[in-house]
């Protein structure tokens, strides 16, 4: 990287050169993953155009408080696994354990919420085929909540591996692609969260 | 092509007297985007299928559906069942590029070859079913038609499993590619797994008819269809560059009958 | 390794703070619907931005990939209020 572009200018060149956290090839996955949920988001803006009432009724029966604390629990989940990666990076071996299975028990603490919401609709008589809201609203969550499923299960790999210390500042490629998705995951549910539960009508 | 380092370990064997048919192979792997011409030309468009005619849709809709479109519906889809065996041809030319990662007679490559050309047997069939649901409109009840409809729907979508494997088989193999320019590149092979994950959702067509999981639905037709009519012609363009990276990384090894 | 002092925990701390404000906050009825909407989800854009930047460490990466993953929030966060606005 040059250092001088103009005579009066100076341009510093990074102490650390930029690169993607993992193998690029992940980044693919993530974006593509990024991009299918805004359409998504969009195609279920474009239903409640055309049903704005049903919508907005059926909304009112979702636990904004309960959706506001996954958020919670999601957000923490990300920070404890971003907090393992910072102790890869710096050869604390033997702390990074810890922080991966912090992200696998939020994880684990966000199904158990979300059961604990679709049990209450289904005892209520509330199902995807009730309306179209309750149709986007249990696949926009289940499809993420696999997502979850999935992400977990690969923290609990890594937990199990870390705390072989098969992982270090020199091998943490497997690490930082896991970790990755878990932020997609968890940054998924901070739009999908206000897009159901707190989009209130005009 | 810059000639590419040999893999670590040499995986090409002497196995055949005969000369390696690369003109041939070539030809095999342009099938590919010629299917997905086809499909999305024919199928797509002229048979109606962008999007698909609800599964919402009562008997008497199918039935006034296949009646009203019964020319370019007899049409289309004729050529369609004929043409669909262009994947199963594409699926051999994969397969063979993929031996020379894998090495010859691998596992990996064989169940990527039978993954493509049994995908042939659900679309053949689905497409004959609605061939004859066109072909014979007139003769039938609005409720055999709507049977009929459906019958494509289920058995054209729920065999993905099989396509799911041989996109899996692929994304495996080309990622454990040793060269230092990969003949795949991993873009092509993480798009692979995008696909795969995204037919998973067209489990859900039995049981709902409206919304994104619908056969004619966001997820479980535009989303699940297009990664896979995305897949088709990338994966096929490093294939044929393929070829010709292995023709010449045979030719600079001396092999000629590789 | 201090975690209290590890930007990750400052990023964290903001995006909690942010989850309470949108969560009990905006969406009460002291605020317009339009006020609440246009707040939660540039809030929400946000709050991704902040997950991919320091989280997904996407701040060191090249500025293509960087861009690209950057223009998410705002799109999905335009397209969203952009439907919000034209619905009755």
């Amino acid at each position: 990287m040059s250092t001088l572009s103009r005579p009066g200018t100076v341009t510093t060149s990074r102490a650390v050169p930029r690169r993607l956290p993992g193998v690029d090839g992940v980044w693919v996955a993530i974006g593509a993953d990024a991009v299918i949920f805004a359409i998504l988001f969009g195609s279920f803006m474009q239903a409640r155009l055309h049903n704005p009432a049903v919508f907005e009724a059926s909304r009112h029966t979702l636990n904004s408080s309960l959706g506001g604390i996954d958020t919670l629990i999601l957000l923490t989940s990300s920070w404890s696994v971003a907090l393992g990666i910072q102790a890869l990076k710096r050869d604390l071996v033997d702390r990074a354990p810890r922080y991966l299975l912090g992200g696998v028990l939020t994880g684990l603490m966000f199904m158990v919420s979300k059961s604990i919401e679709y049990f209450e609709k289904f005892t209520q008589g509330i199902a995807p085929a009730t309306n179209d809201f309750y149709m986007w609203y249990f696949t926009l969550t289940g499809i993420h909540l696999l997502h979850v499923v999935f992400g977990t299960s690969l923290l609990s790999y890594l937990w199990i591996r870390s705390r072989r210390r098969a992982y270090s500042s020199l091998q943490r490629v497997v690490p930082e692609c896991v970790a990755s998705y878990w932020h997609l995951v968890d940054l998924l549910w901070v739009v999908i969260f206000p897009l159901l539960y707190l989009q209130k009508a005009a | 092509m810059a000639i590419h380092a040999e893999p670590a370990i040499s995986t090409v064997r002497n196995v055949s007297p005969f000369r390696t048919d690369y003109t041939t192979w070539k030809v095999l792997a342009w099938t590919g985007p010629v299917f997905l011409f086809a499909v999305f030309v024919l199928w797509g468009i002229v048979a109606h299928n962008m999007p698909p005619f609800p599964p919402s849709a009562t008997p008497e809709e199918v039935k006034a559906h296949f009646h009203d479109f019964r020319l370019p519906l007899l049409i289309a889809l004729s050529i369609c069942v004929t043409m669909t065996a262009f994947y199963m041809s594409w699926s051999v030319a994969v397969a063979r590029v993929m031996e020379r990662v894998e090495g010859p007679g691998g596992l990996l490559s064989k169940l990527e070859m039978m993954g493509g050309t049994i995908t042939c047997a659900p679309v053949m069939v689905t497409l004959a079913i609605w061939l004859t649901a066109a072909h014979e409109v007139n003769n039938l009840t609005p409720g055999i038609m709507h049977m009929l409809y459906w019958m494509g729907w289920l058995l054209f979508d729920l065999a993905y499993f099989v396509t799911s494997l041989q996109i899996a088989a692929i994304s495996i193999v080309f990622m454990r590619d040793t060269r230092a320019k990969k003949l795949v590149p991993e873009p092509v092979i993480w798009w692979g797994w995008v696909t795969f994950a995204s037919f998973f959702a067209v489990s859900a067509i039995p049981f709902v008819t409206t919304g994104p999981l619908a056969f004619n639905g966001v997820i479980s037709f535009w989303i699940a269809f297009f990664t896979w009519f995305f897949w088709i012609p990338s994966l096929s363009y490093f294939i044929i560059k393929a070829v010709d990276r292995i023709k010449a990384e045979d030719e600079a090894a001396g092999r000629v009958d590789a | 390794m201090s975690v209290l002092r590890e930007r990750v925990t400052v990023v964290w701390l903001g995006l909690i703070v942010a989850t309470c404000v949108t969560t009990w906050g905006l969406s009460k009825e002291l605020f317009s619907p339009s006020v609440a909407v246009i707040g939660i989800f540039t809030i929400a854009a946000v709050k991704v931005s902040y997950v991919m930047l320091d989280f997904m460490e996407l701040r060191h990466a090249p500025i293509p990939v960087r861009a690209a993953f950057q223009a998410w929030p705002v799109v999905v966060a335009a397209m969203i209020l952009g439907f919000w606005f034209a619905t009755p």
